[in-house]
């Protein structure tokens, strides 16, 4: 196996890349930063956030108030916006000199991109799209869960010999830590050495795609036939919950949403850790596509649906009657500790 | 001269490839073009999918995948009407066994192969939740010196609607006596979805090590639920011993029935419409029995449709397609049972569980209120209750 290019005697500390863009860090960074903090304070290790951008100092409190306890800052000009090229050299180095003992970063796209680069440029092994994140009983090893075969089975995987120990992280696996504002941590600007030769690619538009992925969603809220296309209070909800809307295939063939956001055999399967499936019967097919949640709630007019078969929870009534003062109750709970 | 733009090299290498996993089936074809002509796809589609020019792919060895490689539903109606008895189904299925090897299969289907691979069924269900089907009934373990091995499939095992037709098939053979078991949990996959999505390989080992199962557990007569397992163990399996009689459950009802063990004595005023599913009427000429069985019950009126029998149109979920999405609007069911409709039946009856999950879906979208879908089995077993 290739050696990598510090052991593991010398590595120190659990690092976040904290992924901005324009200006505003990514949520899934709080998520690790706050995951990351649970994992260093029971082995007594610090946690370190990489902040990489352009004049993106002012984000680093951010971060030290969701648990970092310290935050390496590289700014340059040409950092403005992610390109692979920039972003990996500056990064590497800057790794090479704290030498982390782990590196997390989101699985967002550029998370992904960036961390696959880093990792052959460091000779160390990535944990691609965990799920989890533990640190092995005795060996402090960390442990990334990860779904494997299309979501047949799940695997946990360690990278004993080689540092950094990477792993990218679905957005929303962990929840965003309460900043807690009054926390102090060390903000470290670290000099950057970039020339334009060094990016062969140029950025000629910045834009923010719609694209949704429902498999990677913690809630979903589902819709069917019984919507009537009616979205409406399936979009609060899901937005309240901070979750993705789910269809079955009624809503696609109808052309009231797009495929992408289909549950079943023949569209996604899903795990979420709450499905809330509205007006919708539970063919075998789609049923597939949503049983690996951990609680599943049905709301269906007809008593009589297959979907309560497969459900934790059962309400007979129609979506329409349910869904209002279900928000109004999401929204009073919310409202009671301060929202987030 | 300018140059030719769209001529295309052929590479000895590739033809090689494709000639082997296509076992040189397309090599009889004269590119009449029937095949593409008659391909049903032209009914829900502007235009059908260009078999013929699949088909002379597979022969001239072209690279790339060709348009409609994977809508193809193994439906057999090109191949009935085809002036040279051309294997097309063995043509596209060695391409869509090309496309495994470069990877270019469409999402989800090798979630498929991997869910048969650790779960042994295509729904990627829980070997041990397989016998629940039965969990109110007493159903023993086949034992040799039983009559038949049911060989329930995985769509009777877990999907709830089919379940209720395993339900209806055992109440007939308990009434006629039958001994019967199952395997329970050791039941395998039958192969169907593989083959028919075309990883030969992996069907080749399924086939291999089922065989040896069921003669290890001492399996003769062997009832199945759907067309697509008995097309399997009929004709793809080796026939282990001489007594291995592999029978779609239509097959042996009918026994049962000439047999007298099995009798329809009150009225059934019912009018139906026999829909026939393509791997039993064109793929292994099982039109009449079926028909016979419905015939049996008294009262019962049975109405044809315009596309029956070795004509009858496929309801879309064949050829690995129950597992990968068909667009709205390009549904062979929404026209199945329009037809079905048509003929003034109450009831539309088959014996499929493909062909029951997409006509009754087709039935929820286009909503011919009066019109039901029903199995044979739960025909001719609400005929015994009534």
């Amino acid at each position: 196996m290739t050696k990598s290019l510090y052991g593991a005697k010398e590595a120190k500390a659990i690092w976040v890349y904290l992924e901005q863009d324009e200006g505003r860090l990514e949520s899934v960074s709080l998520e690790l930063i706050g995951k990351a903090h649970e994992l260093a304070e029971a082995q007594g290790i610090p946690v370190v956030g990489a902040l990489l951008g352009d004049q993106v100092s002012s984000l680093a409190q951010e971060a030290i108030a969701a648990g970092a306890d310290e935050v390496r800052v590289a700014e340059h000009p040409l950092l403005r916006q992610y390109t692979t090229d920039g972003y990996s050299k500056v990064f590497t180095e800057l790794i090479l000199k704290g030498k982390p003992d782990i590196l997390l970063l989101g699985a967002t796209p550029n998370g992904r991109d960036l961390a696959g680069r880093i990792a052959v440029r460091l000779r160390t092994g990535l944990t691609a799209d965990c799920t989890d994140l533990k640190l092995e009983d005795k060996t402090g090893l960390l442990i990334g869960e990860v779904t494997g075969f299309g979501g047949g089975i799940l695997a946990y995987i360690k990278c004993p010999d080689n540092r950094p120990q990477m792993a990218t992280v679905r957005p929303g696996v962990f929840a965003v830590p309460e900043p807690e504002t009054s926390r102090k941590g060390k903000v470290v600007s670290v000099p950057v050495e970039l020339a334009e030769e060094d990016i062969k690619v140029q950025v000629l538009e910045h834009a923010v795609g719609g694209g949704v992925d429902i498999t990677r969603a913690q809630v979903l809220v589902a819709a069917g036939r019984g919507c009537g296309g009616d979205f409406s209070l399936v979009n609060e909800l899901a937005g309240l919950l901070e979750g993705e809307v789910g269809v079955s295939r009624v809503p696609v063939d109808e052309g009231w949403a797009s495929r992408d956001r289909m549950i079943g055999q023949t569209g996604y399967v899903t795990r979420p850790k709450l499905a809330i499936v509205c007006g919708i019967s539970g063919a075998f097919q789609f049923t597939v596509g949503v049983e690996k949640a951990e609680a599943i709630v049905a709301v269906n007019i007809d008593p009589d649906a297959p979907i309560f078969e497969q459900a934790d929870y059962c309400i007979v009534d129609d979506m329409f009657n349910v869904l209002p003062p279900l928000i109004e109750a999401v929204k009073k709970a919310r409202g009671g500790n301060g929202g987030r | 001269m300018s140059q030719p733009t769209d001529s295309v090299l052929l590479k000895d290498e590739t033809w090689e490839r494709v000639d082997k996993a296509t076992g040189g089936a397309a090599a009889p074809c004269f590119q009449c073009g029937v095949c593409t002509a008659i391909c049903p796809l032209g009914l829900v589609k502007g235009e059908t999918i260009s078999i013929r020019k699949i088909v002379r792919q597979a022969q001239l060895g072209l690279p790339g995948w060709a348009d409609g490689l994977w809508e193809c539903t193994t439906c057999l109606w090109c191949e009935s009407r085809c002036p040279h008895e051309v294997d097309i189904t063995k043509a596209i299925l060695g391409l869509r066994q090309l496309a495994w090897k470069e990877r270019e299969v469409p999402e989800g289907l090798p979630t498929l192969l991997w869910d048969i691979y650790f779960d042994g069924n295509s729904w990627g269900r829980p070997p041990s939740e397989r016998p629940l089907w039965a969990k109110d009934k007493a159903i023993k373990e086949f034992s040799p010196s039983d009559e038949i091995l049911l060989y329930v499939g995985d769509d009777a095992a877990y999907d709830r609607r089919i379940q209720k037709v395993a339900h209806a098939l055992v109440a007939l053979l308990e009434a006629a006596g039958v001994t019967f078991g199952t395997l329970g949990e050791r039941e395998p996959h039958c192969g169907d979805a593989v083959r028919s999505l075309g990883h030969e390989e992996y069907v080749a080992e399924i086939i291999e090590s089922n065989a040896q199962l069921f003669q290890e557990a001492g399996v003769k007569t062997m009832v199945t639920v759907s067309p697509h397992c008995y097309d399997m163990f009929a004709n793809r399996y080796p026939h282990f011993s001489d007594d291995f009689r592999p029978l779609h459950y239509s097959l042996y009802l009918l026994e049962l029935i000439n047999g007298e063990r099995l009798k329809f004595e009150k009225e059934l005023p019912l009018k139906v419409t026999y829909h026939d599913p393509c791997y039993l009427s064109r793929r292994n000429g099982i039109c009449d029995e079926p028909r016979q069985v419905l015939e049996s019950i008294p009262g019962l009126q049975l109405v044809e449709m315009e596309r029956s029998r070795d004509d009858t149109l496929c309801c879309g979920g064949g050829g690995g397609r129950m597992w990968m999405e068909t667009a709205a609007g390009e549904r062979f069911s929404d026209l199945r049972v329009k037809e079905a409709a048509e003929t003034g039946a109450e009831v539309v009856v088959t014996c499929c569980p493909h062909c029951i999950t997409c006509l009754e879906d087709s039935l929820s979208q286009v909503g011919k209120s009066k019109l039901r879908v029903m199995d044979l089995a739960e025909v001719a077993h609400l005929a015994l209750q009534s």
